[in-house]
């Protein structure tokens, strides 16, 4: 089951590792080799054959920039996107070995550089599958009916009478086969096929199984893989602090006095330069001597106007913007419910702080670094720095946790700044956690103010939802979504508060509160209308026009899956709750129970969750289940504990100590996925089941103490109850 | 600026650093031990977990001028036989999502099957308290040190002693 990701490459392979790797290739002068590729195993697959020059062998079979066969058998497949967690460095090079058909112990994978030729490296709002899918299949596809014609020339018979099975080429009516090793140099001087059919999913044999991701065996001895781990020949670590005031700018600092703090080699201020927030650099021997002698910064700063900013006042302002934007009178005989839902900002917090390498060499500036959009870094640089594109050049690291965060490439643009003024030492910027916290792009807070009509039958007539967010980013409310789509007139009036504070894409944007607010509102709904949820959600989804992009049939299949699974209705006793919610995202249909109990002191236990998914063609399904399970509790966690306060214009936690996280303990000792059979083109899958589950939870403490969460996050009520 | 010469992974390695350092950033600056991680600097994740004397303890508030002889175990080092269960359950339930905790978590984790071979749910949630994973990861967590047990349990004598 386990797959190493060096099972194909030499002895020699195994014996070098990504550090060395960086070492090399710099000693090497830090062209061809640094520029092709940023993974310890295509260093050595590009050295094997041809140490002098670090080009490929020429017997080597690459049709396309995804595939190459070498003629020891050793198939090397390049992972374009960045690997944050999400599994794409695996799920995608399986996507290719499905159609090249190869045997996955075969195959070794190589993170791609930033590179045209790959096509869409986003790795952002769940698409990396969705819009590589066909891409990488062609890639594989094409590759095997090369490999195919190869053999049909040297047997001197038809191709259409070839066939392959695991990596081997066969020709029934004569009984051979050859390998696609023994292929390869003959398959190298064949013409790239066009057009090629590719295989009827449901003759998928790899994909649906379970593969362990390509770099566990690495991350589980600890090494190196992050943009944390890179090491430089001669490099210096960097911070860079900028103004806790969102916008603030510098002034002035104790420059002089920081520099004669011990290992730093510089310190100045950063100013003048398009896309980046003026700050102060401090240059040392080390990491910690650089944290140390930053903590004896002292900035004069001019804080700007976002100083006056606070989430108190926005709390206000948002109530004021709600009412303005309230619902039309209901016609008599038609009951309201109203109810104000409060979310609050978060941030990403990713464990991996944000980080960068860089070295600005001969006029070029090379840059490792942990992002979710390689391209927008090398943007940044270039138009901040007044750079060619060409003398740009980006190698995606390993992220430790992306979550959206690592879509802003702010830290490589600062990072490439510092190193263009250290021209010739290469230089790692590392934020400290603090600095993370502080300068995030949060998720934004929201406001919803719903008001419904319930009319005597406990039918809903009426749904109004006067929607408050902060100025820009994602996140808009619109009336297209269940369950606006299935009451005639229900309408969203959305205001914004006064922008300045920076918002972001944060895992399942806009869903992550918008799904929690209206779900948690169905369920008071059912409450007031006297019906059982469940029976009144499938109710109202069974009234949803059908629209070419949402088909309500299939949130019913996942609702009344999960309710099964669930045991969805049996009787329980008070302090016990179930609660369900559903959402539909990134093309994806999730339902979710959430049994928990709640001790009369208030104590919150989440006892199991039961996920139901419709997520079409399931790629790697132990990466489907770790995203589905994932996402859950991450929604689960950011709900449970977390939110920023803005305070005089900045956060107010800087910390994990402030910002709690859930752990172990707090984490249901049961989760149960479960997948709907689909041969449908797969959909994304690294947010859609992150929604629900906080809703979900809501709705069960509701059934277990009658206390409904209108405010977020949870901790911050009390669940006691008598 | 002082000397110190350290016990990490069984040899003996001197660096000349600030005595304020702490040990995480000596491991992953000055000896190139980048598998421990960091990730908050005031003892709150885990992610800088490594043994001292063979008991999970926090590098990133540890200075470098208190840890003396104590033997000092990374990630990378670690070769128990319940490390190495944790390493193998790890991957046959691909258990890391990022990746960035999992070093700290199977650190935390080798030490808890070392003292207690068969823990219960209550058990590893008391050791696994003080490693946060932010991708919540921890249903394979757990998965995995159940896993590793048994494992280990095959791997070595009933009393659980080492190989």
């Amino acid at each position: 089951m386990t797959h190493d990701p060096n099972a194909g490459a030499s002895k020699h392979a195994r014996q070098i590792d990504r550090r060395q790797f960086i070492k090399i290739s710099a000693l090497a002068g830090g062209g061809l080799l640094v520029a092709s590729v940023s993974d310890a195993s295509a260093h050595v697959a590009a050295v094997d054959g041809a140490p002098a020059a670090g080009l490929a062998p020429v017997a080597d079979f690459a049709p396309n920039v995804f595939v190459s066969i070498a003629p020891s058998g050793a198939v090397t497949l390049i992972a374009p996107n960045s690997e944050m967690g999400q599994g794409i460095k695996t799920s995608l090079p399986m996507i290719i070995a499905e159609e090249l058909d190869v045997k996955w112990e075969q195959v070794t994978v190589v993170q791609g550089d930033l590179n045209p030729a790959y096509g869409r490296q986003f790795s952002v709002g769940s698409g990396s599958t969705v819009a590589n899918f066909i891409a990488m299949r062609r890639a594989g596809a094409a590759a095997r009916a090369v490999l195919v014609e190869a053999a049909a020339q040297e047997w001197n018979v038809r191709a259409s009478e070839c066939t392959t099975f695991e990596g081997v080429v066969m020709h029934a009516a004569s009984n051979r086969k050859a390998a696609y090793g023994a292929l390869a140099t003959k398959a190298a001087q064949l013409p790239a096929p066009v057009d090629v059919p590719l295989k009827d999913p449901r003759t998928f044999k790899l994909l649906g199984t379970r593969i362990a991701g390509v770099d566990n065996r690495k991350i589980v001895k600890g090494a190196p893989l992050f943009g944390m781990d890179v090491k430089l020949p001669g490099m210096l670590y960097a911070t860079y602090t900028k103004c806790a005031v969102f916008g603030g700018e510098v002034v002035s600092a104790n420059l002089e006095e920081v520099k004669a703090k011990p290992g730093v080699r510089d310190a100045f201020v950063l100013s003048g330069i398009a896309g980046l927030t003026s700050g102060v650099a401090v240059v040392a021997d080390s990491t910690w001597n650089a944290f140390s002698a930053t903590k004896a910064l002292k900035v004069q700063w001019n804080e700007g106007p976002q100083v006056s900013q606070s989430s108190a006042d926005m709390a206000v302002q948002a109530l004021t913007l709600a009412k303005a934007n309230g619902p039309a009178p209901l016609p008599s005989g038609v009951r309201a419910v109203e109810a104000v839902y409060h979310y609050p900002f978060l941030a990403h917090a990713t464990l991996e702080p944000q980080n960068c390498t860089a070295w600005y060499n001969n006029g070029v500036m090379e840059m490792w670094t942990p992002t979710q959009i390689p391209s927008s870094g090398q943007g940044l640089v270039i138009k901040g720095l007044g750079l060619a594109a060409n003398n740009v050049k980006v190698h995606i690291t390993r992220l430790g946790g992306g979550f959206g965060r690592r879509g802003n490439n702010e830290f490589s643009l600062e990072a490439a700044a510092i190193a263009k003024k250290l021209a010739g030492t290469p230089i790692k910027l590392t934020w400290t956690r603090e600095q993370d916290f502080a300068h995030d792009n949060y998720r934004s807070n929201g406001w919803h103010a719903f008001s419904a009509g319930i009319d005597g039958a406990g039918k809903v007539v009426a749904l109004h939802d006067a929607f408050v967010k902060m100025e820009g980013g994602p996140g808009d409310m619109t009336a297209g979504g269940f369950p606006f789509n299935a009451i005639q007139g229900s309408q969203v009036r959305s205001s914004k508060l006064r922008g300045g504070i920076p918002t972001g894409f944060w895992r399942a944007p806009g869903d992550n509160g918008n799904v929690w607010a209206t779900q948690c509102f169905m369920d008071e709904l059912a409450h007031a209308a006297g019906k059982e949820p469940l029976a009144f959600t499938l109710d109202m989804l069974a009234t949803v026009p059908a629209s070419p992009r949402f088909d309500a049939n299939k949130l019913i299949a996942v609702l009344k899956l999960a309710a099964e699974k669930a045991n969805w209705g049996q009787k329980r006793a008070r302090g016990e709750g179930q609660g369900f919610a559903i959402c539909f995202a990134n093309n994806a249909y999730v339902a979710i129970v959430a049994d928990v109990s709640v001790s009369q002191a208030g104590d919150l236990k989440i006892k199991k969750l039961t996920a139901a998914v419709d997520a079409g063609t399931i790629v790697n399904l132990s990466g489907a289940e770790a995203q589905v399970q994932g996402s859950m509790l991450d929604g689960i966690s950011a709900a449970w504990f977390q939110k920023i306060t803005i305070e005089r214009g900045a956060a107010a936690q800087t910390n994990f100590n402030k910002y709690p996280m859930l752990r172990m303990g707090q984490a249901p000792p049961v989760i149960d996925v479960h997948f709907i059979k689909s041969s449908a083109p797969p959909t994304g899958l690294g947010e859609p089941a992150l929604p629900p589950a906080a809703p979900a939870v809501c709705n069960a403490i509701f059934a277990a103490t009658a206390k409904r969460i209108r405010t977020l996050p949870i901790a911050d009520d009390t669940l006691r109850w008598t | 600026m002082g000397k110190y010469t350290l016990n990490v992974n069984g040899a003996p390695r001197t660096v000349e650093v600030e005595s304020d350092t702490p040990l995480l950033w000596v491991l992953r600056d000055s000896l190139e031990l980048t598998g421990t991680k960091f990730g908050c600097g005031i003892n709150q994740c885990g992610a800088c977990t490594v043994h001292l004397n063979g008991v999970p303890t926090r590098s990133c508030r540890t200075p470098v001028s208190t840890v003396g002889s104590a033997v000092v175990t990374t990630i990378e080092g670690i070769d128990s036989p319940q490390a190495r269960a944790l390493q193998d359950a790890w991957c046959e339930l691909d258990v890391p999502q990022c990746g960035y905790c999992q070093g700290g978590q199977i650190l935390a984790a080798a030490a808890l099957l070392k003292s207690n071979p068969r823990p219960t749910d209550a058990d590893i949630d008391a050791a696994m308290a003080r490693n946060l994973c932010r991708c919540a990861s921890y249903t394979r967590i757990r998965a995995g040190i159940k896993r590793a047990a048994e494992l280990a349990a095959t791997s070595t004598p009933a009393t659980g002693k080492r190989e």
